[in-house]
């Protein structure tokens, strides 16, 4: 039987039993996972699953039912309960839950890349983060850490509606850092990014990353750092480095134009909004040079595919347009809701979860500028790099950040390393001061491949492109 | 259970006797009913089995996972894994397997919750609040969990666990509250929901106020985030190891009245008797009196310190995360909430902390907010109810000697930025909390 056969099994088997509509995905994931510390392996994990997620919609409530259990009984069986369990919802009953069309296709995808990362010998993977972990450790760094991560997910979905959809999503990345201990103090720098850099394709993406030339300065920055002075506290012209910006991006914009959280789906736990959607296309964002756009169609970026988890077609929509709000990251039930049209951003961490509002490459479109020309036009600011904490409210307003290095910038010249920078905001307020930003050659596709949401939990993984940027008379060096 | 009867039995006719192996299964069932907007939108069920195998030999080692449907044969799955362990590296810090002698066994059947019966908890706490809007999940899970390895050691554990929490809304105010147990038919959620539907009612029209030092009373939530930050940044011996931890051993580092165990071995603690190596855990002091007693340690983190392991290794994380402990309970004081309020001349309640993420390892400098129930509080008396506010604070000197005033006498589980059922804590009494941002930043 193929697999769209077995899928066919559980869907009807909720249609049967009264669903409104069904869906299900069956999912092959491999994963492998490295992390090396001071030239020595930490963790070496290889790990395959299947197993199959059925949605069944009833009333005003999804209920949904996983399986690792593929036998004819046991789908029959999965259908059934996501029926009853959508059922049993009626005990709290909303309004009927609406459900947008789009288009039933059948199609398949895989995203382009070069080499396979499970075609590579795992021992060529392990070499590369033991020779760089143990280079870092020689220079002297206290600690040197590096981990590698690859996906390999075979997706089949199909609707009763008529959809059947392969996608192979690949997905490859880590990264490096340096740890230096001081008295009662740690510094720590990393690269390419805090966490490691993310994206759709092969082996080719960690072979982009040339570890090999950031060794030295990692080592050599994290221990700098301990000498260094305190950020300065007070207010002053902020410069962002491209990796920072996409957590900025992530946290104060991403979040904030999620649908469901705006509709209060989420509002126990990830918390809300503070949009309101009577103000869409008319609330003021931020400045003129302020251009947002969720594009889950640029070739390399994390959030890449050419289907959601619901069927709906990867699509690019402008959520914020010259500094004016105009767009939402929606699914199929909250776009019927809102009265938009379904956006594809639905997805889900595996066959076990529920799919859900998730962001896709949500980005900053670039500017006409430099790093290079925003420094030399900065007279009193703040250069800073690299994420080390992140934290903002539950509507998405009050933010604080911290970084791994700043570097103060003096009448258009970098003067000094600064050490345990921070700066704080109010998201509008914050964009608003958005001044300077940089052109294309420095917009690089940032991924996050951590981003925490519903419950039970799932982890997505997200992508912001950005460049360096000015913020204007921002709070830094906030401090306990 | 005939899962993994069948599954040990045919993997042990592919083992090799110069190898070291540990195989363990974890098979569980959970379902999480979901509300929002006052009525359940999603409903969730899961049934999983994933396997794990550990080979070591020749100085090297390899860990495989996968579910149990992805192991098409045995045999294969076995010969995977010597593939991998061929290319691995030398591992230096192996630790052995588990001793025989830590072996422990208690599979128990446990009978799952209905869709239905916890649809009807949820109902009993929306019906706290039914002019308000209300959100949150009501969860049920029964876990069991398989460990052997080739030392002879072979252990199983039964484990289940319920919760219920929520919020409830108005236009400008929230309200949130928990409760954890084995059972669902434990959980008082129509007390959940009136102690949540209370706070929002009381928190409407709040004021806001000027950053700075304050006086505080910390609800259970935001005690639990404070504890589960110093355990899992603090207490773990991996932190340690990696030259982050804060914590010194046998130093009063916090106040007398702060005693923090861990109890796998109490009859209300939620969660397995065995850690992931399947060694049996015991109930552990960590905090005496303010002094640090203990690391959580894990089989590699013991022998790098050259410590006694205390079995804290955590399933499905390899190496990567060190040791927790996942049974963790402040020793309660004598004090009620309305005593310890009726104490504070000029201050602040906070139900819930919100967001918190460390700034400083070393210092356990940490910044985030407060959410779900915030007062201000003059000569005894709570006021009015307050906006949010930023802090960024040290958690080691929030409940350092002199800080920590009183200990309340309201202990339940509590729901922390790293999951429930981890910690049975009270309120607490602090004399300093430093808040550096209001609603303008």
């Amino acid at each position: 039987m193929s697999m769209f056969e077995y899928l066919d099994i559980a869907i009807d088997s909720a249609i049967k039993n009264g669903s409104k509509y069904s869906d299900a995905r069956i999912l092959f994931s491999k994963t492998r996972n490295i992390s090396a510390k001071n030239g020595e392996v930490e963790n070496f994990n290889e790990s395959e699953k299947i197993g199959i997620g059925v949605r069944a919609l009833v009333g005003s409530s999804w209920g949904f039912y996983s399986t690792y259990d593929l036998s004819n009984s046991s789908l029959q069986a999965a259908g059934k309960k996501a029926f009853d369990i959508a059922k049993a919802s009626s005990l709290v009953a909303g309004k009927e839950m609406p459900f947008a069309d789009v288009p039933v296709v059948e199609d398949t995808y895989t995203t382009p890349h070069e080499i396979n990362p499970f075609n590579i010998s795992s021992d060529e993977q392990i070499n590369l983060l033991l020779s760089s972990t143990e280079h870092m450790k020689k220079q002297g760094s206290s600690r040197a850490f590096g981990r590698l991560d690859f996906w390999d997910t075979q997706k089949w979905f199909a609707s009763s509606q008529g959809h059947k959809i392969f996608q192979n999503i690949i997905e490859t990345g880590g990264g490096l850092s340096s740890l230096s201990i001081g008295d009662g103090e740690t510094q720590i720098r990393s690269y390419p990014q805090s966490f490691g850099e993310y994206r759709t394709g092969g082996w080719e993406v960690v072979k982009s990353f040339e570890f090999e030339k950031h060794l030295d300065r990692l080592s050599e920055e994290s221990q700098r750092l301990l000498v260094a002075p305190q950020c300065p506290e007070g207010t002053m012209d902020l410069i962002l480095e491209g990796s920072q910006l996409a957590l900025q991006i992530h946290e104060s914009v991403g979040h904030a134009i999620e649908l469901d959280r705006i509709l209060g789906w989420e509002a126990a736990y990830a918390g809300t909004s503070h949009l309101d959607l009577k103000k869409l296309n008319s609330h003021k964002y931020g400045s003129k040079l302020m251009n947002i756009v969720a594009d889950a169609t640029l070739p390399g970026a994390l959030a890449t595919f050419k289907y959601d988890d619901e069927g709906t077609p990867a699509q690019r929509v402008d959520i914020v347009k010259e500094g004016i709000w105009t767009g939402v990251l929606s699914g199929r039930d909250s776009a019927a809701v809102a009265g938009v049209k379904p956006g594809g951003m639905v997805r889900a961490d595996g066959f076990g979860r529920l799919p859900m509002v998730r962001m896709t490459n949500v980005g900053l479109l670039p500017g006409d500028s430099s790093l290079q020309e925003i420094i030399e036009s900065t007279d009193n600011g703040i250069y800073m790099e690299t994420n080390r904490s992140w934290s903002i409210d539950d509507l998405r307003l009050n933010f604080q950040f911290g970084c791994e290095v700043g570097w103060l910038v003096k009448n258009g010249k970098v003067i000094d390393m600064v050490k345990n920078p921070t700066y704080t905001g109010i998201t509008p307020k914050f964009w608003a001061n958005l001044d300077m930003l940089a052109g294309e050659e420095e917009w690089v596709f940032w991924g996050t491949p951590n981003c925490g949401k519903g419950q039970p939990s799932q982890i997505g993984h997200t992508g912001h492109p950005a460049s360096p940027a000015r913020f204007k008379d921002t709070r830094v060096g906030v401090r306990g | 259970m005939k899962i993994w009867e069948e599954f040990l039995s045919e993997a042990k006719d592919y083992l090799s006797s110069n190898t070291e192996y540990e195989i363990k299964m974890m098979h569980s069932k959970s379902a999480l009913t979901r509300f929002a907007n006052s009525h359940i939108h999603q409903n969730v069920d899961e049934e999983s089995a994933e396997v794990y195998l550990t080979l070591h030999r020749n100085m090297k080692t390899t860990t495989i996972s996968s579910n149990i449907t992805a192991i098409k044969e045995v045999k294969s799955f076995i010969e995977k894994a010597e593939k991998s362990l061929e290319n691995s590296p030398v591992d230096k810090g192996w630790a052995g397997l588990a001793n025989k002698d830590n072996s422990y066994n208690n599979l128990t059947k446990i009978e799952e919750s209905s869709p239905d019966e916890r649809a009807l908890k949820v109902k009993e706490f929306i019906s706290s609040g039914s002019e308000l809007n209300s959100a949150g999940y009501c969860s049920t899970s029964v876990d069991n969990f398989f460990v052997w390895n080739s030392n002879g050691l072979s252990s199983s554990d039964s484990s289940s666990s319920a919760f219920i929490d929520g919020i409830f809304r108005t236009e400008n105010s929230a309200g949130s509250s928990h409760r954890g147990a084995k059972s669902l038919n434990e959980l008082d959620s129509k007390k959940a929901g009136n102690e949540a539907s209370k706070l929002a009612r009381e928190g409407q029209n709040p004021e806001d106020i000027n950053p700075g030092k304050y006086e505080v009373i910390l609800g259970n939530e935001a005690v639990s985030t404070i504890l589960v930050f110093l355990a899992v940044y603090g207490f773990n011996a991996k932190s340690k190891v990696d030259g982050m931890s804060p914590i010194v051993l046998n130093e009063q580092q916090f106040d007398e009245k702060i005693t923090l165990l861990d109890t796998p071995e109490d009859f209300d603690s939620i969660g397995f008797k065995i850690d992931a190596s399947g060694s049996k855990k015991n109930n552990l002091e960590i905090i005496k009196n303010g002094v640090s007693s203990n690391y959580f340690h894990t089989r590699r983190t013991s022998k790098e310190l050259n410590a006694q392991n205390t079995f804290h290794e955590l399933f499905g994380w390899g190496e990567s995360f060190g040791g927790i402990g996942t049974n963790l309970k402040l020793k309660a004081g004598s004090k009620s909430l309305e005593e310890m309020i009726s104490e504070v001349k000029n201050g602040i309640y906070i139900n819930e902390f919100w967001y918190c993420r460390v700034l400083d390892p070393i210092t356990q400098v940490v910044t985030g907010l407060n959410r779900n129930g915030s007062f201000l509080i003059e000569n005894g008396k709570i006021i009015k109810p307050i906006g949010r506010l930023r802090f960024t604070q040290s958690f080691i000197s929030s409940l350092s000697k002199g800080n920590v005033l009183g200990v309340g006498n309201n202990s339940r589980y509590a729901d922390s930025e790293f999951g429930e059922g981890i910690l049975n804590v009270p309120a607490l009494h602090l004399k300093e909390f430093n808040f550096t941002g209001g609603v303008a930043g």
